[in-house]
């Protein structure tokens, strides 16, 4: 029996008078890939702040893996990948690999680095000290820290962005091997071609709603385009 | 729970050391407190050993508030205090964590700090220095115990030095004044009958600032 990945139920937030988020009903299938789309302000990040078991909703339920998101037993489970890096940059790649596996409890530590650092190509300059990276190059080591503990579930706020179109590469095959593995992902991004690509299912979010939810495929990039995020869709 | 707590202060004090930068400073900046009242005012020196106790304390707590600002800056940086949030440990190791590299780095502050104190006011090394030793350790303690927990409270807020320093000072000060007090009783050679009290009461405030926040740095983290 496989037990649901993530179970949304009526989920509302607000920030004082701010609306995030509008009764969202969202379930999600263990190794399930879901691109989340929608505009700037939509409430993506919000949405996963809250299943991330960061931000806690003002309204309805929300359970990861049948228990409540910020549960111990969900943490090692969970990796999150968001405009923020969550990298020290006065220590090495190593040095914050290394502190990664220890909160992570990470047993073998020294092949898991390498391995991670071998995936994104960043082997070269373990060495150095993260300061002296660029932001790619800081994007890529963010990826190899979030997948040092074997998540179940990733979570990634539009982790394309600011990406050249190698390091675009890199991830999207990252992404199709974790799938393989039978990894649930949850994905916000603003390319729909990537999305696509990806993933199994497109949720739309817009004006803090869910105003869509299909199956990839059951509408074309195009035809999403324009019902979504053209000028006419906007004032529909 | 002591493992992660140990992986904190391992990177914190690697950090540390690879930018010797705030240790360096804060030694020059206490090196300047202890020049400017040793110089500027031509007092004698009974008035002298009145005042040095809380010069003492003033270029401790400086150097605390500092590297307690340092200590967090690093965190806020790149959002790292928030994925401490997402990490499977609990905020009572984080925070233990936390605490014991502040408290390791202002305790090498002091050390650093106490030797120029001691040329500057001509101190003899006598035994009754030794005493200085427990009253040092209880109340940097006490002082990093609340400001770990108040620098993570006010890490994300705007005016974060304000707002640090607001909430840090009211709690702290009667820990600060009776460690100046015991401080003058060492200085003195006049160790009264209240030494031992007093120590025990800075010792009750720090088991109880640091039991409270243990506690409490879960909910800190979630906002
Ligand atoms: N911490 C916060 N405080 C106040 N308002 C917020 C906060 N986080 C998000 N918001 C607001 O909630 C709405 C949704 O934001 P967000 O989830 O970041 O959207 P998206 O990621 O889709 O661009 C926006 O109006 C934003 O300004
Ligand atoms: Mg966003």
């Amino acid at each position: 029996m496989s037990e649901i990945a993530l179970h949304l139920d009526s989920v509302s937030k607000d920030f004082g008078r701010i609306i995030a988020l509008r009764g969202i009903n969202l379930d999600v299938q263990p190794g399930e890939f879901v691109s989340i789309l929608g505009r700037n302000g939509a409430g993506k990040t919000t949405l996963l702040n809250i299943i991330s078991g960061i931000s806690t909703p003002s309204e309805g339920e929300v359970l990861l893996f049948g228990t409540d998101p910020a549960a111990s037993s969900n943490k090692s489970k969970l990796a999150v990948i968001s405009h923020e890096m969550f990298l020290y940059s006065n220590l090495t790649a190593v040095e914050n690999l290394e502190y990664y596996t220890q909160m992570y409890r990470v047993e073998g530590m020294e092949d898991k680095i390498s391995s991670v650092l071998e995936t994104v190509e960043l082997t070269h300059r373990r060495f150095d000290l993260v300061s002296t990276f660029s932001r790619g190059m800081m994007q890529r080591l963010t990826i190899a820290r979030a997948l040092l503990h074997d998540p179940q579930f990733l979570l990634l706020d539009e982790p394309f962005t600011g990406l050249d179109q190698h390091a675009i590469a890199m991830l999207t095959t990252i992404l199709k091997g974790q799938k393989a593995q039978g990894r649930t992902i949850l994905l916000t991004t603003h390319d729909l071609h990537i999305a696509n690509d990806l993933s199994d299912r497109f949720v739309v979010i817009d004006k803090h709603r869910v105003v869509y939810d299909a199956a990839v495929g059951a509408l074309g990039v195009d035809e999403l385009r324009s019902r979504f995020f053209s000028a006419e869709g906007a004032q529909s | 729970m002591l493992k992660p707590s140990l992986a904190i202060v391992q990177k914190d004090l690697r950090m540390e050391f690879r930018s010797k930068e705030s240790i360096l400073a804060m030694w020059i900046f206490s090196l300047l407190i202890f020049v400017i009242f040793n110089f500027t005012f031509e007092v004698s020196r009974l008035v002298m050993l009145e005042i040095a106790p809380g010069l003492l304390w003033v270029a401790f707590i400086f150097s605390g508030m500092f590297g307690l600002n340092h200590s967090f800056a690093v965190e806020r940086e790149n959002g790292n205090l928030r994925s401490m949030a997402l990490m499977p440990v609990t905020g009572g190791s984080i925070y233990l964590g936390k605490f014991l590299s502040v408290t390791i780095i202002m305790l090498l502050f002091e050390t650093l700090i106490f030797p120029i104190f001691v040329i500057f006011y001509d101190l003899q090394l006598t035994a009754t220095l030794f005493l200085l030793i427990p009253v040092i350790l209880a109340g940097t303690i006490g002082f990093t115990s609340l400001g770990t927990i108040l620098s993570a409270v006010s890490v994300h807020t705007r005016n974060q030095q304000i707002l640090l320093s607001l909430l840090l000072w009211p709690l702290v000060s009667p820990i600060i004044i009776w460690s100046v007090n015991l401080t003058s009783m060492v200085l003195a050679g006049e160790i009264l009958t209240n030494f031992l009290p007093l120590l025990i009461r800075i010792i009750a405030f720090d088991v109880i600032f640091f039991t409270i926040s243990f506690m409490l740095f879960d909910y800190i983290l979630e906002d």
